[in-house]
């Protein structure tokens, strides 16, 4: 334990006496880690990030569409999936009516970059117009802030009432009360009956709250009737989540004539499967980050490679002395080992800091969410200890065989 | 038994294709208490004699017994612990770390022996307090003048209390009256019982030691009482007999 004390505070000695040297020699360490951490911290908060916003999507609830969701890796036959048939409000119905997993089922459908505008103020043109049912409200989660949702009746009648996203809301009537005031969608007036909650940026892209609702009905009658909507179903709970799926993929595969052998003309989409998507995004930026990671690391341990055969020779003198004096060949081993791996861990720890830094100026500057796990950290320190061990081991052993006499006439 | 026990030692230097003949047949005992002293013209194999009698070196051919036993048949990691356990080496060039202070200098050999961080400290602090350096003890070596660096070399060999002292011209750079505090210091030793070989180009001091052995050409050629040979090496080498500067 002393002797471990004692080759740990050499290190730091020899660490402080040349910082310069040595800590251009931790470059490439520096740069393995910190890209590690960066691109972990990236990676991981992209995964909370969209762990959350799914997890907005309501409680059981998974999505039938005609277009596949999230991120998609690999080859699709994209002429074959816009052949399929819509999805329209009666499948709606029929997954309400049919399917005993099923509690309830909304559609929904949207047009990006629309203008909304008062007689006195108007929106950039990039606010997301959404058409929903009632249930949409359980079945994504909805809170509304003031004022209330849309109803059952309005649908129906296709009525011109709205719920406005804050961000819309602020915009067209700054510090005013927007409950019953009018906004103007292509031109047709809508009488606002709600405010939504605020709920942020989907991967700090997406804005959910720049957005605008409307009774279904009515946006069909604004944007046109051919068009497929989305239906999100909620299952009875959680247990019933699969067997409701089941339930709607044969639903659907009825109602739309899929012969037996053929696959699915629609997707199933559920938080898992796409969360599965995204885990295999991250493990190719992990691989291809390691990639990296491991050249800049070999490129460090050549680097302490180096610059522990440069120190063995400059302290040729001090080995012979330590040597003639009672230092045992394991002895000397472990003090230039130690020092090797202090050295790389310095290297680490900079990198570890540097990874921090780039963390929260990607937070800062691109309003990306980012969180370093903990277990990079540890991977870190690691990764640059063996580092250290691995091309330290060798210096050491040069050092250690030296003969006492010959080293202390070295000059 | 002899504490020390050379028979026909000899060492022999490898220099491109010719071989130097440092020790030709050296045969010497020496016994535990005994203080020797070792003279000789420069080149005449004083200090390659010191290494082979402290474990730093090994004898190319002849036999070199330590305390009865045969040190040719030990591990590298053996001698480096009789090193540190039983004996004390002043070298001829100080041989201290510059990067460190004399007190961590003269901590060394206790570092080696496993000692704690509080013993270490305490045994380094009195034993430079023994060689007048208390007041140098943060000093690191370029801090020191050249007596008082021989003195930190010589509070190292002495804070194991090694039971062999081995000094290679401990009191070359000092002035006659520290160099004659330390030569009191080794008649202290000396009387409490440890054995001393002292190299030395000083006759007054190898007069003074009970024993001493004069080297010429790797070769013993005298073997007596100190005043003896100290007398005969200053006949045959007058350059010894010019005054001391003081
Ligand atoms: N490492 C070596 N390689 C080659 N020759 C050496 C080596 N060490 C010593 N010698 C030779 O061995 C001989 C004896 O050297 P040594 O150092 O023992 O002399 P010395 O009696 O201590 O002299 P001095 O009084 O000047 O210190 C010298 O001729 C020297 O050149
Ligand atoms: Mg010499």
């Amino acid at each position: 334990m002393q002797a471990f004390l004692d080759n740990l505070s050499l290190a730091f000695g020899t660490f402080a006496a040349h910082p310069l040297r040595s800590l251009l020699t931790l470059l490439g360490i520096v740069i393995g880690v910190a890209t590690v951490v960066t691109m972990m911290a990236l990676i991981e908060g992209l995964r909370v990030k969209v762990n959350r916003d799914l997890s907005q999507l309501g409680a059981n609830v998974f999505r039938v569409d005609k277009w596949p969701a999230g991120i998609q890796i690999g080859k699709r036959d994209w002429q074959k999936i816009s052949r399929r048939p819509n999805l329209t409000l009666a499948d709606r119905k029929a997954i309400v009516d049919h399917c005993p997993s099923a509690t309830t089922a909304s559609a929904s459908a949207a047009n990006h970059a629309q203008r909304v505008s008062t007689s006195s103020a108007e929106t950039q043109p990039n606010v997301f117009v959404v058409g929903v049912t009632p249930e949409y409200s359980e079945t994504a989660g909805i809170t509304i802030a003031s004022g209330r949702f849309l109803g059952e009746a309005e649908d129906v009648d296709a009525r011109p009432v709205a719920v406005l996203g804050p961000d819309v809301a602020d915009r067209l009537f700054p510090g005013a009360n927007p409950l019953g005031q009018e906004v103007r969608v292509r031109n047709r007036p809508f009488a606002v009956v709600g405010v939504l909650e605020r709920r942020g940026k989907i991967l700090g892209l997406f804005n959910l709250d720049n957005m605008v609702m409307l009774p279904m009905q009515s946006f069909l009658s604004l944007y046109g009737k051919k068009r497929s909507v989305s239906i999100n179903v909620q299952a009875v709970d959680a247990d019933s989540l699969e067997k409701a799926q089941e339930e709607v993929r044969r639903l659907m595969r009825r109602r739309r004539e899929v012969p037996a052998l053929e696959e699915d003309d629609f997707e199933i989409a559920t938080n898992e499967s796409m969360t599965k998507t995204l885990n295999e995004l991250s493990q190719v930026i992990t691989a291809a980050t390691f990639g990296v990671c491991v050249l800049s690391l070999l490129v460090g341990g050549i680097g302490i490679l180096n610059i522990m055969l440069v120190a063995v020779a400059e302290r040729t003198r001090e080995i012979g002395i330590r040597k003639a004096l009672g230092a045992r060949k394991r002895r000397v081993l472990a003090q230039f080992t130690t020092e090797a791996v202090v050295l790389s861990l310095v290297g680490g720890a900079i990198g570890i800091a540097l990874g921090f830094g780039l963390a929260f100026l990607g937070r800062w500057t691109l309003g990306l969410y980012t969180a370093v796990p903990a277990w990079a950290v540890a991977l870190s320190l690691a990764m640059s200890s063996g580092v250290g061990l691995l091309f330290g081991i060798y210096p050491a052993a040069r050092a250690a065989r030296l003969d006492p006499v010959e080293a202390m006439r070295a000059e | 038994m002899a504490l020390i026990e050379l028979e026909a030692v000899t060492r022999t230097y490898q220099v491109g294709t010719e071989s130097v003949r440092a020790l030709r047949g050296v045969c010497l005992k020496v016994s535990r208490g005994e203080w020797l002293a070792v003279v000789g013209q420069s080149g005449s194999g004083k200090s390659t004699l010191m290494n082979v009698i402290g474990c730093l070196d090994t004898a190319s051919s002849g036999r070199y017994r330590l305390n009865g036993h045969d040190v040719s048949h030990l591990s590298d990691d053996e001698l480096a612990d009789i090193r540190n356990r039983e004996i004390g080496f002043v070298f001829q060039t100080f041989q201290l770390l510059p990067r460190e202070t004399a007190l961590a200098n003269v901590e060394l050999p206790l570092v080696y022996r496993g000692l704690g961080a509080r013993e270490r400290r305490e045994r380094a602090r009195a034993a430079l307090e023994k060689v007048k350096l208390a007041d140098r003890m943060a000093h690191r070596p370029n801090e020191l003048s050249g007596g008082q660096r021989q003195r930190v070399a010589i509070a190292r060999a002495l804070v194991t209390e090694p039971s062999l002292l081995l000094a290679d011209e401990p009191t070359g750079n000092l002035d006659s009256a520290t160099g004659e505090e330390i030569i009191r210091l080794f008649e202290e030793l000396h009387r409490m019982g440890h054995t001393l070989l002292l190299v030395t180009h000083e006759p007054r001091l190898a007069a003074r030691c009970p024993r001493a052995v004069r080297l010429s050409d790797g070769e013993i050629i005298s073997d007596g009482p100190g005043r003896e040979v100290a007398l005969q090496n200053l006949r045959d080498d007058p350059r010894l007999a010019a005054p001391e500067p003081r």
